[in-house]
């Protein structure tokens, strides 16, 4: 299991490092479903890029996943459709070709992920050895002949990786990939990501409801809350519109002068006992700036919640099903 | 489609389920064989001869249609193949990679029956070869082994044909029902309760040789039963509710959420 998504190389179906083939352009319009009197997802419209990694971000029970589902046909949306380069996903000529998706991390526990993986490959009509190219690709292949229900949730989801990766698609759609995997596994995945789309250009859509995954992964961001688009942008976009909305913590053993200064300069200053001072409303490239040309030591200088953070929880705030009572979140 | 076909079999021999059964309707198969060779002849009373009231004594020609036979029996097991392995797409939730893998959800039904249909005939001709072999022993340490032609030989090949019926009506429940443990309990309730309850009621009883066991029983039975079709009219009747069933679960499973 490494860290570098090195393994790519060796499988021969693949173009190596250079572009992918074909980019496709996968673009949701008008999408909505209800259930009951739920609106699950309501006129969703958005656009997923090739050559770059997509965060679909959102609370549990935004719609992400409903979004999902009915962009491979799997469930039927009231209005609306989702294309892949102008094209519906059952109307597609080669369907996992062209899309592979990971939704959920489903296999027959007494079947081996090898096996799992051939029956996808004959029902696909890819030649079956590409099961075993797929399993070397996610790192699984000592993992191969083994039981699937004997395997880890980490392994389970390098699995459905392997599954979506079977066709050698374009597009890749992923929900909550990240669930399960150790430290480690988030990193390798990341690393795998970041190679499909920057350097094979694929299109590449990940549903998370964690910010900073997506922050660390994403190039750019679709929000969603309560089954409508909140904000859909580049992560550095929404990052420079969020600036000076966070907090910014400064720890100092002249904690007194520095809010003295700090204060002086207009910043909004909380001190507090311990050689710490709060600054709100900022970032912390201005504070430091600031202690620098008053010439106070510092020995932390860290944003607490990162603006975008703010950001998302003020787009989606009493947006989930199951909201927590306002002011007990964080 | 064959590589959907191939693509279900691979499913079918890639876990174990299709060893029990098979194992476990051979296994019937031989008991009722044994069972029904060590009581023939004898009457309830205790006496020699054969019916009414008791089994056929062995070398006639009712004693070796009736062990010939029991190949009808196990019909529900190869209906739990096929109800198995529809529903465990939805169980094990392996519908979702299927159908994205082919989107037009109907050829995976559609794949899935033939795939169902086609396997069952090996399945079907080996439970006939032990239901044979074992009446051949049993019969044949007491002095008659079943001669392999004429009525004989259509008894043995009613029952392979019910077999594989009751695998594609079990593929087409499934489709409906897709829950794997209530497809499974439905139909056994249906078989043994329902229809049982329909067979004794002289009111309804009527009705009881339209139903897939009453067509079963037309196309199996070779002891005096209720008023029933004939057997090549049993055959297609049977035929009919297995292209219903597969039918009805196809439009649903094109039409349903895949949850």
């Amino acid at each position: 299991m490494g860290t570098s998504p090195g393994p790519r190389e060796e499988s021969p179906i693949d173009s190596g490092s250079s572009p992918h083939r074909h980019p496709v352009r996968v673009e949701v319009h008008g999408l909505s479903k209800s259930f009951g009197a739920v609106r699950a997802v309501d006129d969703l419209s958005f656009t997923v890029e090739p050559g770059s990694i997509t965060g679909f971000l959102g609370p549990n029970g935004a719609g992400k996943t409903t979004t999902l589902r009915m962009a491979l046909g799997l469930e039927r949306p009231d209005a609306g459709t989702a294309t892949f380069d102008g094209v519906t996903y059952p109307d597609l000529p080669a369907p996992v070709r062209t899309v592979g998706a990971v939704l959920e991390t489903a296999f027959h526990p007494a079947r081996s992920g090898r096996n799992h993986l051939r029956v996808y490959c004959r029902a696909a009509g890819l030649p079956v050895p590409r099961a075993d190219e797929v399993l070397a690709q996610v790192g699984l292949a000592d993992a191969g002949r083994r039981r699937a229900g004997g395997y880890s949730l980490g392994m389970r989801q390098r699995l459905a990786l392997a599954t979506a990766l079977l066709g050698d698609p374009a597009v890749l759609v992923l929900d909550e990939p990240a669930n399960g995997l150790d430290p480690e596994g988030i990193q390798w995945l990341r690393g795998f990501l970041r190679h499909l789309a920057h350097a094979e250009g694929r299109t590449v859509l990940v549903s998370s409801h964690l910010l900073a995954e997506m922050e660390q992964t994403a190039d750019r961001v679709v929000i969603v809350g309560a089954g409508r688009l909140v904000r859909e942008g580049s992560v550095a976009e929404l990052r420079s519109g969020a600036q000076g909305s966070g907090a910014v913590v400064v720890r100092s053993p002249e904690a007194g002068r520095l809010a003295e200064v700090l204060g002086a300069a207009g910043f909004t200053v909380a001190p507090s006992e311990d050689g710490r001072v709060t600054v709100t409303g900022t970032t912390p490239d201005a504070v430091g700036a600031q202690a620098f040309r008053a010439g106070v030591e510092l020995h932390e200088l860290r944003a607490e919640t990162s603006g975008l953070e703010e950001l998302y929880f003020r787009l989606t705030a009493g947006q989930e099903q199951y909201a927590a009572p306002e002011g007990s979140r964080r | 489609m064959i590589a959907l076909v191939r693509a279900e079999w691979t499913k079918l021999f890639t876990t174990r389920v299709w060893i029990g059964l098979l194992l476990g309707a051979c296994a019937l198969v031989s008991g009722f064989v044994v069972l029904f060779t060590s009581f023939a002849g004898s009457t309830p009373g205790g006496g020699q001869g054969g019916p009414p009231g008791g089994l056929p004594a062995v070398g006639t020609e009712q004693f070796e249609q009736l062990v010939l036979a029991v190949g009808a029996n196990v019909t529900v097991l190869f209906l739990i193949l096929g109800i198995i392995g529809m529903t465990q797409e939805y169980r094990h939730r392996t519908a979702t990679p299927t159908f994205l893998t082919t989107p037009r959800r109907g050829r995976v039904v559609i794949a899935k029956l033939a795939a169902y249909a086609l396997v069952a005939v090996p399945f079907a001709l080996v439970v006939l070869a032990v239901n044979y072999g074992v009446a051949a022993v049993a019969a044949g340490a007491r002095g008659a082994v079943p001669a392999l032609s004429g009525e004989n030989l259509q008894v043995l090949a009613s029952s392979g044909l019910a077999l594989v019926i009751y695998t594609v009506i079990g593929v087409g429940l499934g489709a409906l029902v897709r829950n794997q443990v209530g497809a499974i309990v439905g139909g056994l309730v249906y078989l043994f309760v329902v229809e049982a309850i329909v067979r004794q009621i002289s009111a309804i009883a009527d009705a009881y040789k339209w139903l897939p066991g009453g067509a079963l029983e037309a196309l199996t039975a070779t002891l005096q039963g209720p008023d029933l079709l004939e057997r090549w009219q049993g055959a297609l009747l049977l035929l009919g509710y297995g292209l219903v069933a597969a039918l009805l679960g196809t439009l649903l499973a094109v039409r349903r959420d895949v949850v």
